[in-house]
Protein backbone atom coordinates (compact mmCIF):
# COMPACT_ATOMS: atom_id res chain seq x y z
CA UNK A 1 0.00 0.00 0.00
CA UNK A 2 1.14 3.09 -0.56
CA UNK A 3 1.22 4.72 2.39
CA UNK A 4 3.37 2.19 3.99
CA UNK A 5 5.55 2.46 1.01
CA UNK A 6 5.83 6.29 1.67
CA UNK A 7 6.18 6.01 5.20
CA UNK A 8 9.07 3.26 4.86
CA UNK A 9 10.75 5.72 2.55
CA UNK A 10 10.47 8.31 5.01
CA UNK A 11 11.70 6.44 7.73
CA UNK A 12 14.88 5.40 5.09
CA UNK A 13 15.22 8.59 3.41
CA UNK A 14 14.75 11.10 6.47
CA UNK A 15 14.65 9.60 9.32
CA UNK A 16 17.49 7.66 9.78
CA UNK A 17 19.39 9.49 7.84
CA UNK A 18 19.13 12.99 10.08
CA UNK A 19 19.34 10.67 13.16
CA UNK A 20 22.98 10.00 11.59
CA UNK A 21 23.97 13.50 10.44
CA UNK A 22 22.40 15.16 13.67
CA UNK A 23 26.16 15.60 15.32
CA UNK A 24 26.98 17.65 12.20
CA UNK A 25 23.90 19.43 12.07
CA UNK A 26 24.08 21.18 15.16
CA UNK A 27 26.77 23.53 14.75
CA UNK A 28 24.88 24.09 11.19
CA UNK A 29 21.67 25.21 12.19
CA UNK A 30 22.02 27.52 14.36
CA UNK A 31 21.44 30.15 11.21
CA UNK A 32 17.39 31.52 11.51
CA UNK A 33 16.31 32.93 8.12
CA UNK A 34 15.56 36.41 8.61
CA UNK A 35 12.16 36.75 7.58
CA UNK A 36 11.32 33.67 10.06
CA UNK A 37 13.15 35.65 12.59
CA UNK A 38 11.09 38.73 11.96
CA UNK A 39 7.90 36.59 11.92
CA UNK A 40 8.61 35.12 15.19
CA UNK A 41 9.59 39.00 16.65
CA UNK A 42 6.38 40.16 15.47
CA UNK A 43 3.82 37.68 17.71
CA UNK A 44 2.37 39.63 20.13
CA UNK A 45 3.80 39.45 23.44
CA UNK A 46 1.99 36.23 25.59
CA UNK A 47 1.44 34.06 21.78
CA UNK A 48 1.86 30.25 22.25
CA UNK A 49 4.02 29.17 18.91
CA UNK A 50 4.66 25.55 17.73
CA UNK A 51 8.27 24.66 15.77
CA UNK A 52 7.04 21.65 14.07
CA UNK A 53 9.74 19.82 13.07
CA UNK A 54 12.45 21.78 15.15
CA UNK A 55 15.26 20.13 14.59
CA UNK A 56 17.81 21.66 16.70
CA UNK A 57 16.02 24.13 18.23
CA UNK A 58 17.35 26.92 16.24
CA UNK A 59 14.28 29.30 15.98
CA UNK A 60 13.23 28.36 19.69
CA UNK A 61 15.51 30.97 21.46
CA UNK A 62 14.02 33.28 19.11
CA UNK A 63 11.37 36.33 21.27
CA UNK A 64 11.33 36.12 24.78
CA UNK A 65 8.20 37.46 25.24
CA UNK A 66 6.55 34.31 23.67
CA UNK A 67 5.97 30.80 24.63
CA UNK A 68 7.67 28.68 22.25
CA UNK A 69 7.61 24.65 21.82
CA UNK A 70 9.62 22.43 19.22
CA UNK A 71 8.86 18.92 18.17
CA UNK A 72 11.05 16.60 16.29
CA UNK A 73 11.09 12.87 15.12
CA UNK A 74 14.98 13.02 15.18
CA UNK A 75 15.78 12.22 18.83
CA UNK A 76 19.79 13.30 18.90
CA UNK A 77 18.17 16.75 17.49
CA UNK A 78 15.40 17.23 19.76
CA UNK A 79 18.04 16.20 22.98
CA UNK A 80 20.39 18.99 21.18
CA UNK A 81 17.25 21.57 21.00
CA UNK A 82 16.43 20.29 24.89
CA UNK A 83 19.83 20.69 25.97
CA UNK A 84 19.59 24.65 24.74
CA UNK A 85 16.79 24.94 27.38
CA UNK A 86 13.67 24.28 25.46
CA UNK A 87 10.48 22.94 25.60
CA UNK A 88 10.48 20.20 23.39
CA UNK A 89 9.17 17.10 21.78
CA UNK A 90 9.08 13.90 20.28
CA UNK A 91 6.48 13.48 17.35
CA UNK A 92 5.48 12.72 14.33
CA UNK A 93 3.94 15.98 11.60
CA UNK A 94 1.03 13.70 10.65
CA UNK A 95 0.19 13.11 14.01
CA UNK A 96 0.78 16.19 16.33
CA UNK A 97 -0.17 15.41 19.43
CA UNK A 98 -1.61 19.17 20.64
CA UNK A 99 -4.97 19.97 21.36
CA UNK A 100 -7.20 21.89 18.27
CA UNK A 101 -6.76 25.22 18.17
CA UNK A 102 -3.79 25.91 21.00
CA UNK A 103 -1.23 27.83 19.07
CA UNK A 104 -1.21 31.42 17.98
CA UNK A 105 1.52 30.60 15.73
CA UNK A 106 3.17 27.87 14.00
CA UNK A 107 6.15 27.33 12.17
CA UNK A 108 7.21 24.51 9.50
CA UNK A 109 10.52 25.75 8.20
CA UNK A 110 11.88 23.06 5.85
CA UNK A 111 10.16 19.60 6.63
CA UNK A 112 7.15 19.40 4.40
CA UNK A 113 9.19 18.87 1.61
CA UNK A 114 10.65 15.40 3.18
CA UNK A 115 6.90 13.80 3.08
CA UNK A 116 6.62 11.63 -0.25
CA UNK A 117 3.90 11.76 -1.11
CA UNK A 118 0.81 14.81 -2.13
CA UNK A 119 -1.12 13.08 0.44
CA UNK A 120 0.82 13.43 3.38
CA UNK A 121 1.94 16.80 2.52
CA UNK A 122 -1.60 18.13 2.55
CA UNK A 123 -2.23 16.09 5.85
CA UNK A 124 1.27 17.64 7.52
CA UNK A 125 -0.31 21.14 6.73
CA UNK A 126 -3.92 20.19 7.61
CA UNK A 127 -2.85 18.96 11.27
CA UNK A 128 -0.77 21.68 11.67
CA UNK A 129 -3.76 24.06 11.15
CA UNK A 130 -5.33 22.15 13.47
CA UNK A 131 -3.57 22.98 16.19
CA UNK A 132 -3.84 26.92 14.99
CA UNK A 133 -6.04 28.73 16.85
CA UNK A 134 -8.79 30.96 14.12
CA UNK A 135 -6.95 34.61 12.79
CA UNK A 136 -3.38 32.19 14.15
CA UNK A 137 -0.43 32.17 11.44
CA UNK A 138 1.49 29.40 10.00
CA UNK A 139 4.52 30.19 8.08
CA UNK A 140 5.83 27.54 6.01
CA UNK A 141 9.07 27.46 4.28
CA UNK A 142 10.10 24.65 1.51
CA UNK A 143 13.14 23.87 -1.01
CA UNK A 144 12.07 25.14 -4.42
CA UNK A 145 12.76 23.68 -7.36
CA UNK A 146 13.79 27.44 -8.72
CA UNK A 147 16.59 27.59 -7.60
CA UNK A 148 18.80 31.16 -9.25
CA UNK A 149 20.55 29.48 -11.70
CA UNK A 150 19.40 26.22 -11.75
CA UNK A 151 16.52 24.17 -11.74
CA UNK A 152 16.75 20.73 -10.17
CA UNK A 153 15.86 18.12 -13.35
CA UNK A 154 12.85 16.72 -11.30
CA UNK A 155 10.58 17.33 -7.88
CA UNK A 156 11.39 14.16 -6.44
CA UNK A 157 14.83 13.68 -5.74
CA UNK A 158 17.11 12.41 -3.18
CA UNK A 159 20.54 14.55 -1.90
CA UNK A 160 23.29 12.95 -0.63
CA UNK A 161 24.45 13.43 2.59
CA UNK A 162 28.59 13.68 2.46
CA UNK A 163 30.12 13.95 5.66
CA UNK A 164 33.61 14.08 4.22
CA UNK A 165 34.92 16.08 1.22
CA UNK A 166 38.27 16.17 1.64
CA UNK A 167 38.91 19.84 1.63
CA UNK A 168 42.05 20.59 2.83
CA UNK A 169 42.22 24.65 2.69
CA UNK A 170 40.64 26.86 5.04
CA UNK A 171 39.36 30.23 4.45
CA UNK A 172 40.88 33.22 6.49
CA UNK A 173 38.48 35.91 6.11
CA UNK A 174 37.16 38.09 8.59
CA UNK A 175 34.20 37.86 10.12
CA UNK A 176 32.61 40.29 12.46
CA UNK A 177 29.22 38.93 12.53
CA UNK A 178 28.27 38.03 16.76
CA UNK A 179 28.52 34.82 17.94
CA UNK A 180 25.62 32.92 18.78
CA UNK A 181 25.20 31.50 22.26
CA UNK A 182 27.61 28.52 22.58
CA UNK A 183 25.98 24.79 22.63
CA UNK A 184 26.05 22.90 25.52
CA UNK A 185 26.52 20.01 24.33
CA UNK A 186 30.36 18.23 23.22
CA UNK A 187 28.20 16.76 20.19
CA UNK A 188 29.90 19.02 17.95
CA UNK A 189 33.46 19.47 18.12
CA UNK A 190 33.34 22.36 15.34
CA UNK A 191 31.56 24.46 17.71
CA UNK A 192 34.59 24.91 19.57
CA UNK A 193 36.28 26.02 17.07
CA UNK A 194 35.27 29.65 17.13
CA UNK A 195 37.05 30.38 13.58
CA UNK A 196 35.46 28.01 12.11
CA UNK A 197 31.99 28.69 13.40
CA UNK A 198 32.08 32.35 12.03
CA UNK A 199 33.50 30.89 8.84
CA UNK A 200 30.56 28.80 8.59
CA UNK A 201 28.27 31.78 9.93
CA UNK A 202 29.55 34.11 6.78
CA UNK A 203 29.02 30.78 3.61
CA UNK A 204 25.97 30.88 5.04
CA UNK A 205 24.88 34.14 5.24
CA UNK A 206 22.37 35.83 3.48
CA UNK A 207 24.43 38.26 1.27
CA UNK A 208 26.71 35.96 0.63
CA UNK A 209 27.61 36.43 -2.84
CA UNK A 210 30.44 38.81 -2.10
CA UNK A 211 32.32 36.66 -0.06
CA UNK A 212 32.81 33.79 -2.23
CA UNK A 213 34.22 36.11 -4.75
CA UNK A 214 36.75 37.24 -1.95
CA UNK A 215 38.17 33.58 -1.24
CA UNK A 216 41.66 33.17 -2.58
CA UNK A 217 41.09 31.62 -5.45
CA UNK A 218 42.48 28.04 -5.38
CA UNK A 219 40.06 27.64 -2.23
CA UNK A 220 37.30 28.96 -3.70
CA UNK A 221 38.09 26.60 -6.63
CA UNK A 222 38.09 23.85 -4.17
CA UNK A 223 34.84 25.28 -2.61
CA UNK A 224 32.94 25.12 -5.94
CA UNK A 225 34.17 22.12 -6.34
CA UNK A 226 32.07 20.71 -3.21
CA UNK A 227 29.43 22.52 -3.57
CA UNK A 228 28.90 21.80 -7.46
CA UNK A 229 29.74 18.31 -7.17
CA UNK A 230 27.13 18.38 -4.20
CA UNK A 231 24.36 19.42 -5.87
CA UNK A 232 25.24 17.27 -9.08
CA UNK A 233 25.08 14.75 -6.93
CA UNK A 234 21.22 15.73 -6.56
CA UNK A 235 20.16 12.07 -7.48
CA UNK A 236 17.45 12.79 -10.34
CA UNK A 237 14.90 10.36 -10.35
CA UNK A 238 13.92 10.99 -14.01
CA UNK A 239 17.11 9.91 -15.42
CA UNK A 240 16.91 6.80 -13.88
CA UNK A 241 13.56 6.23 -14.99
CA UNK A 242 12.60 5.33 -11.56
CA UNK A 243 10.07 8.24 -10.32
CA UNK A 244 8.58 7.39 -6.95
CA UNK A 245 5.59 6.82 -6.20
CA UNK A 246 4.94 5.71 -9.68
CA UNK A 247 3.93 2.39 -10.73
CA UNK A 248 5.54 2.20 -14.04
CA UNK A 249 9.03 1.58 -12.69
CA UNK A 250 8.33 -0.37 -9.80
CA UNK A 251 8.69 -3.26 -12.39
CA UNK A 252 12.09 -2.98 -12.25
CA UNK A 253 12.37 -4.12 -8.31
CA UNK A 254 11.39 -6.78 -6.66
CA UNK A 255 7.88 -7.92 -7.49
CA UNK A 256 5.68 -5.25 -6.28
CA UNK A 257 1.86 -6.72 -6.49
CA UNK A 258 0.63 -3.28 -6.64
CA UNK A 259 -2.01 -2.47 -3.88
CA UNK A 260 -1.80 -4.41 -0.57
CA UNK A 261 1.66 -5.41 -0.14
CA UNK A 262 0.36 -5.59 3.47
CA UNK A 263 3.45 -7.95 4.04
CA UNK A 264 6.70 -6.15 5.90
CA UNK A 265 9.07 -8.05 4.13
CA UNK A 266 7.73 -7.29 1.09
CA UNK A 267 7.71 -3.39 1.79
CA UNK A 268 11.62 -3.47 2.98
CA UNK A 269 12.44 -5.77 -0.01
CA UNK A 270 10.64 -2.83 -2.42
CA UNK A 271 12.34 -0.16 -0.36
CA UNK A 272 15.48 -2.11 -0.62
CA UNK A 273 15.46 -2.29 -4.23
CA UNK A 274 14.85 0.98 -4.91
CA UNK A 275 17.73 1.66 -2.74
CA UNK A 276 20.14 -1.07 -4.91
CA UNK A 277 18.94 0.76 -7.87
CA UNK A 278 19.72 4.36 -6.65
CA UNK A 279 23.09 3.08 -5.33
CA UNK A 280 24.56 1.51 -8.12
CA UNK A 281 25.08 4.58 -10.05
CA UNK A 282 28.02 5.41 -7.04
CA UNK A 283 30.19 3.27 -8.58
CA UNK A 284 32.39 1.85 -6.35
CA UNK A 285 35.19 3.68 -5.35
CA UNK A 286 37.57 5.01 -3.28
CA UNK A 287 38.45 7.88 -5.84
CA UNK A 288 35.96 11.12 -5.61
CA UNK A 289 35.49 10.86 -9.06
CA UNK A 290 33.35 8.00 -9.12
CA UNK A 291 30.71 9.93 -8.19
CA UNK A 292 31.17 11.73 -11.28
CA UNK A 293 29.88 8.98 -13.39
CA UNK A 294 26.21 9.39 -12.22
CA UNK A 295 26.26 12.96 -13.63
CA UNK A 296 24.16 13.32 -17.57
CA UNK A 297 25.32 15.02 -19.93
CA UNK A 298 22.08 17.04 -19.58
CA UNK A 299 22.38 18.50 -16.75
CA UNK A 300 23.39 22.15 -17.00
CA UNK A 301 26.33 22.02 -14.88
CA UNK A 302 29.27 20.96 -16.20
CA UNK A 303 30.72 18.17 -14.42
CA UNK A 304 34.17 18.62 -12.37
CA UNK A 305 36.86 15.86 -14.25
CA UNK A 306 38.94 16.12 -11.32
CA UNK A 307 41.60 13.35 -11.68
CA UNK A 308 41.85 10.38 -8.83
CA UNK A 309 43.89 12.39 -6.66
CA UNK A 310 41.23 14.64 -5.73
CA UNK A 311 40.95 17.97 -4.30
CA UNK A 312 44.61 18.19 -3.99
CA UNK A 313 44.74 18.67 -7.81
CA UNK A 314 41.33 20.45 -8.03
CA UNK A 315 41.94 22.75 -11.17
CA UNK A 316 44.13 21.80 -13.20
CA UNK A 317 41.71 19.29 -15.43
CA UNK A 318 39.02 21.88 -15.46
CA UNK A 319 38.32 24.17 -18.54
CA UNK A 320 37.41 27.21 -17.90
CA UNK A 321 33.90 26.22 -18.90
CA UNK A 322 33.79 24.55 -16.23
CA UNK A 323 34.96 27.55 -13.89
CA UNK A 324 32.69 29.76 -14.91
CA UNK A 325 29.97 27.40 -14.68
CA UNK A 326 31.47 26.51 -10.91
CA UNK A 327 32.38 29.89 -10.00
CA UNK A 328 28.62 31.24 -10.24
CA UNK A 329 27.16 28.07 -8.95
CA UNK A 330 29.17 28.86 -5.82
CA UNK A 331 28.28 32.13 -5.54
CA UNK A 332 24.76 30.88 -5.71
CA UNK A 333 25.31 28.02 -2.95
CA UNK A 334 26.39 30.88 -0.61
CA UNK A 335 22.99 32.08 -0.22
CA UNK A 336 21.40 28.52 -1.00
CA UNK A 337 19.64 26.87 1.78
CA UNK A 338 21.64 23.97 1.86
CA UNK A 339 23.11 24.88 5.52
CA UNK A 340 23.77 21.89 6.44
CA UNK A 341 26.22 20.80 3.42
CA UNK A 342 27.93 24.00 4.20
CA UNK A 343 28.67 23.50 7.15
CA UNK A 344 29.98 19.53 6.79
CA UNK A 345 32.33 21.17 4.36
CA UNK A 346 33.67 23.40 7.57
CA UNK A 347 33.60 20.46 10.17
CA UNK A 348 36.01 18.85 7.42
CA UNK A 349 37.93 21.46 6.96
CA UNK A 350 38.63 21.07 10.43
CA UNK A 351 39.09 17.39 10.45
CA UNK A 352 40.93 17.82 7.17
CA UNK A 353 43.80 20.06 9.19
CA UNK A 354 43.96 17.48 12.27
CA UNK A 355 44.35 15.02 9.68
CA UNK A 356 47.36 13.92 8.04
CA UNK A 357 47.82 15.52 4.94
CA UNK A 358 48.66 11.99 2.97
CA UNK A 359 44.81 11.07 4.46
CA UNK A 360 43.05 8.82 1.89
CA UNK A 361 41.46 10.96 -1.19
CA UNK A 362 37.98 10.35 -2.29
CA UNK A 363 37.15 7.65 0.41
CA UNK A 364 34.84 10.92 1.57
CA UNK A 365 32.17 8.29 3.42
CA UNK A 366 31.55 8.17 6.74
CA UNK A 367 34.09 7.80 8.67
CA UNK A 368 34.96 4.28 10.45
CA UNK A 369 31.85 2.56 8.24
CA UNK A 370 32.86 -1.12 7.07
CA UNK A 371 29.64 -1.59 4.25
CA UNK A 372 30.44 -1.08 0.92
CA UNK A 373 30.11 2.05 -0.34
CA UNK A 374 27.53 2.16 -1.88
CA UNK A 375 25.27 1.08 0.45
CA UNK A 376 26.91 4.37 2.67
CA UNK A 377 25.56 6.36 0.00
CA UNK A 378 22.50 5.07 -0.34
CA UNK A 379 21.89 5.27 3.54
CA UNK A 380 23.13 9.08 3.55
CA UNK A 381 20.52 9.82 0.83
CA UNK A 382 17.87 11.95 1.97
CA UNK A 383 14.83 12.48 0.36
CA UNK A 384 12.83 15.59 -1.08
CA UNK A 385 10.27 16.78 -2.87
CA UNK A 386 10.85 20.13 -4.00
CA UNK A 387 8.32 22.42 -5.06
CA UNK A 388 7.52 24.52 -8.18
CA UNK A 389 6.67 28.19 -7.75
CA UNK A 390 2.89 28.37 -6.42
CA UNK A 391 2.46 24.69 -5.88
CA UNK A 392 2.58 25.15 -2.05
CA UNK A 393 -0.08 28.20 -2.17
CA UNK A 394 -2.13 26.13 -4.47
CA UNK A 395 -2.02 23.39 -2.08
CA UNK A 396 -3.30 25.27 0.69
CA UNK A 397 -5.65 27.19 -1.28
CA UNK A 398 -7.13 23.80 -3.06
CA UNK A 399 -6.86 20.81 0.07
CA UNK A 400 -6.99 23.02 3.14
CA UNK A 401 -9.38 25.22 3.15
CA UNK A 402 -9.44 26.52 6.90
CA UNK A 403 -6.28 28.07 5.91
CA UNK A 404 -5.64 31.32 3.28
CA UNK A 405 -2.87 32.08 2.31
CA UNK A 406 -1.61 36.15 3.38
CA UNK A 407 2.00 35.77 1.47
CA UNK A 408 3.71 33.83 -0.55
CA UNK A 409 7.19 34.59 -1.74
CA UNK A 410 10.83 32.87 -2.68
CA UNK A 411 13.12 33.61 -0.07
CA UNK A 412 16.88 31.72 -0.70
CA UNK A 413 16.36 28.96 -2.32
CA UNK A 414 12.74 28.73 -0.63
CA UNK A 415 9.40 29.08 -1.31
CA UNK A 416 7.68 30.44 1.32
CA UNK A 417 3.95 30.91 2.34
CA UNK A 418 2.28 32.73 5.47
CA UNK A 419 -1.53 31.68 5.64
CA UNK A 420 -3.79 32.49 8.73
CA UNK A 421 -6.52 30.29 10.31
CA UNK A 422 -10.21 31.03 9.24
CA UNK A 423 -13.17 30.09 10.69
CA UNK A 424 -14.93 27.50 8.43
CA UNK A 425 -18.74 27.72 8.17
CA UNK A 426 -20.30 24.63 7.16
CA UNK A 427 -24.07 25.38 6.38
CA UNK B 1 8.01 19.43 30.14
CA UNK B 2 6.58 21.92 31.89
CA UNK B 3 2.87 22.18 33.14
CA UNK B 4 2.76 24.95 30.29
CA UNK B 5 3.66 22.45 27.36
CA UNK B 6 1.50 20.01 29.17
CA UNK B 7 -1.58 22.03 29.00
CA UNK B 8 -1.25 21.82 25.06
CA UNK B 9 -0.55 18.19 24.68
CA UNK B 10 -3.33 15.42 24.10
CA UNK B 11 -3.30 11.95 23.16
CA UNK B 12 -4.26 10.96 19.73
CA UNK B 13 -3.87 7.41 19.53
CA UNK B 14 -6.59 6.11 17.06
CA UNK B 15 -10.28 5.91 18.28
CA UNK B 16 -9.75 7.80 21.09
CA UNK B 17 -12.35 10.56 21.72
CA UNK B 18 -11.31 12.26 24.78
CA UNK B 19 -7.51 12.24 25.07
CA UNK B 20 -7.27 15.16 27.07
CA UNK B 21 -5.67 16.44 29.69
CA UNK B 22 -2.99 13.37 29.80
CA UNK B 23 -2.38 11.68 33.16
CA UNK B 24 1.19 12.64 34.63
CA UNK B 25 2.92 10.04 36.13
CA UNK B 26 6.44 11.38 37.18
CA UNK B 27 9.60 9.63 39.51
CA UNK B 28 11.48 12.66 38.56
CA UNK B 29 10.27 16.16 38.93
CA UNK B 30 12.15 19.39 39.13
CA UNK B 31 11.68 22.95 40.47
CA UNK B 32 14.05 25.42 38.60
CA UNK B 33 14.08 29.17 39.08
CA UNK B 34 12.56 31.39 35.92
CA UNK B 35 12.47 35.14 36.09
CA UNK B 36 8.58 36.05 36.67
CA UNK B 37 6.95 37.83 34.06
CA UNK B 38 3.69 38.84 35.28
CA UNK B 39 2.77 40.14 31.33
CA UNK B 40 3.56 37.44 29.90
CA UNK B 41 1.64 35.27 32.77
CA UNK B 42 -1.47 37.52 32.78
CA UNK B 43 -1.59 36.54 28.58
CA UNK B 44 -1.08 33.02 29.21
CA UNK B 45 -4.11 32.12 31.26
CA UNK B 46 -6.91 32.71 29.24
CA UNK B 47 -5.26 30.22 26.45
CA UNK B 48 -4.87 27.43 29.49
CA UNK B 49 -7.34 24.69 30.04
CA UNK B 50 -7.23 25.73 33.44
CA UNK B 51 -8.64 22.67 34.98
CA UNK B 52 -6.51 20.28 33.41
CA UNK B 53 -3.65 22.40 34.65
CA UNK B 54 -5.17 22.37 38.40
CA UNK B 55 -5.16 18.29 37.84
CA UNK B 56 -1.37 18.42 36.79
CA UNK B 57 -0.07 20.41 39.67
CA UNK B 58 -2.06 17.90 41.65
CA UNK B 59 -0.57 14.94 40.47
CA UNK B 60 3.39 16.33 40.64
CA UNK B 61 2.39 17.21 44.44
CA UNK B 62 2.82 20.69 44.01
CA UNK B 63 -0.38 22.34 43.44
CA UNK B 64 -0.30 23.84 46.74
CA UNK B 65 -2.71 26.46 47.08
CA UNK B 66 -3.82 27.28 43.36
CA UNK B 67 -7.28 28.02 43.17
CA UNK B 68 -9.33 25.33 41.39
CA UNK B 69 -11.05 28.07 39.67
CA UNK B 70 -10.09 31.04 38.16
CA UNK B 71 -10.02 34.10 40.76
CA UNK B 72 -11.60 37.21 39.19
CA UNK B 73 -9.24 40.32 38.34
CA UNK B 74 -6.50 37.51 38.42
CA UNK B 75 -4.25 40.63 36.17
CA UNK B 76 -3.81 42.80 39.32
CA UNK B 77 -3.35 39.56 41.78
CA UNK B 78 0.38 39.55 42.00
CA UNK B 79 0.33 36.94 44.29
CA UNK B 80 -1.88 34.81 42.42
CA UNK B 81 0.17 35.24 39.12
CA UNK B 82 3.15 34.11 40.53
CA UNK B 83 1.76 31.10 41.90
CA UNK B 84 0.40 30.34 38.29
CA UNK B 85 4.24 31.31 37.09
CA UNK B 86 5.27 28.59 39.68
CA UNK B 87 3.37 25.85 38.21
CA UNK B 88 3.30 26.71 34.42
CA UNK B 89 7.26 27.47 33.91
CA UNK B 90 9.25 26.22 36.87
CA UNK B 91 7.69 22.87 38.18
CA UNK B 92 9.32 20.19 35.16
CA UNK B 93 9.01 16.63 34.62
CA UNK B 94 12.17 14.88 34.02
CA UNK B 95 11.11 11.29 34.17
CA UNK B 96 7.87 9.63 33.99
CA UNK B 97 5.17 9.14 31.83
CA UNK B 98 2.06 10.81 30.15
CA UNK B 99 -1.14 8.35 30.29
CA UNK B 100 -4.15 8.61 27.90
CA UNK B 101 -7.20 9.08 29.94
CA UNK B 102 -9.63 6.61 27.39
CA UNK B 103 -6.93 4.61 26.48
CA UNK B 104 -4.08 3.92 28.76
CA UNK B 105 -1.33 4.08 26.14
CA UNK B 106 1.42 5.79 27.73
CA UNK B 107 3.68 8.07 26.32
CA UNK B 108 7.47 8.09 28.15
CA UNK B 109 9.02 11.47 29.56
CA UNK B 110 12.95 10.68 29.61
CA UNK B 111 15.38 13.51 29.60
CA UNK B 112 12.68 16.21 29.72
CA UNK B 113 11.02 15.31 26.85
CA UNK B 114 7.74 13.42 25.97
CA UNK B 115 7.40 10.93 23.36
CA UNK B 116 4.38 11.46 21.68
CA UNK B 117 4.95 9.35 18.86
CA UNK B 118 2.49 6.33 18.27
CA UNK B 119 3.12 2.90 15.98
CA UNK B 120 1.52 2.68 12.79
CA UNK B 121 -1.21 0.56 14.06
CA UNK B 122 -2.05 2.95 16.74
CA UNK B 123 -3.11 6.23 15.06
Amino acid sequence: MMEEAASQLERDHVHSVYDKIAPYFNDSRYKAWPKVRQFLLDLPPGSIVADIGCGNGKYLHINKEVFKLGCDVCRPLVDFAWSQGHEVQMCDGLRLPYRDGCFDAVLSIAVIHHFSTKERRIRAIKEMARTLRVGGRIMIYVWAMEQKRRKFEKQDIFVPWNPNPHLSSSFNRDDTKPRRRAAAQSVSEAIDNAENYRKVRSTSSVADEEDATQAVPQQRTQRLWFFSRSLDSVFDFGSLAISWPSSRDLRHLPSATGENEGNKPNQRARGRGLIKQVSSFFSPPSVIGSEEDVFDSDTDLQKDRNDPGGPSNPTNNNGKENQGVSVSLAQECGSLALPDLISLQQENLRQSEDQSAGGPVGTGRQEGTQSPEEQVEASCLRYYHVFREGELAELIEHHVEELHVTHNYFDHANWCVVAEKVQLWKI
Amino acid sequence: MKLLTHNMLTSHVKGVTKGYPLLIKATEVKVNEVDFNPKFVCRMIPKLEWSALVQAADQLGHREDLPGELVPDYEKNEDFLKKVHRVLLEVEVIEGCLQCPESGREFPISRGIPNMLVNEDEA
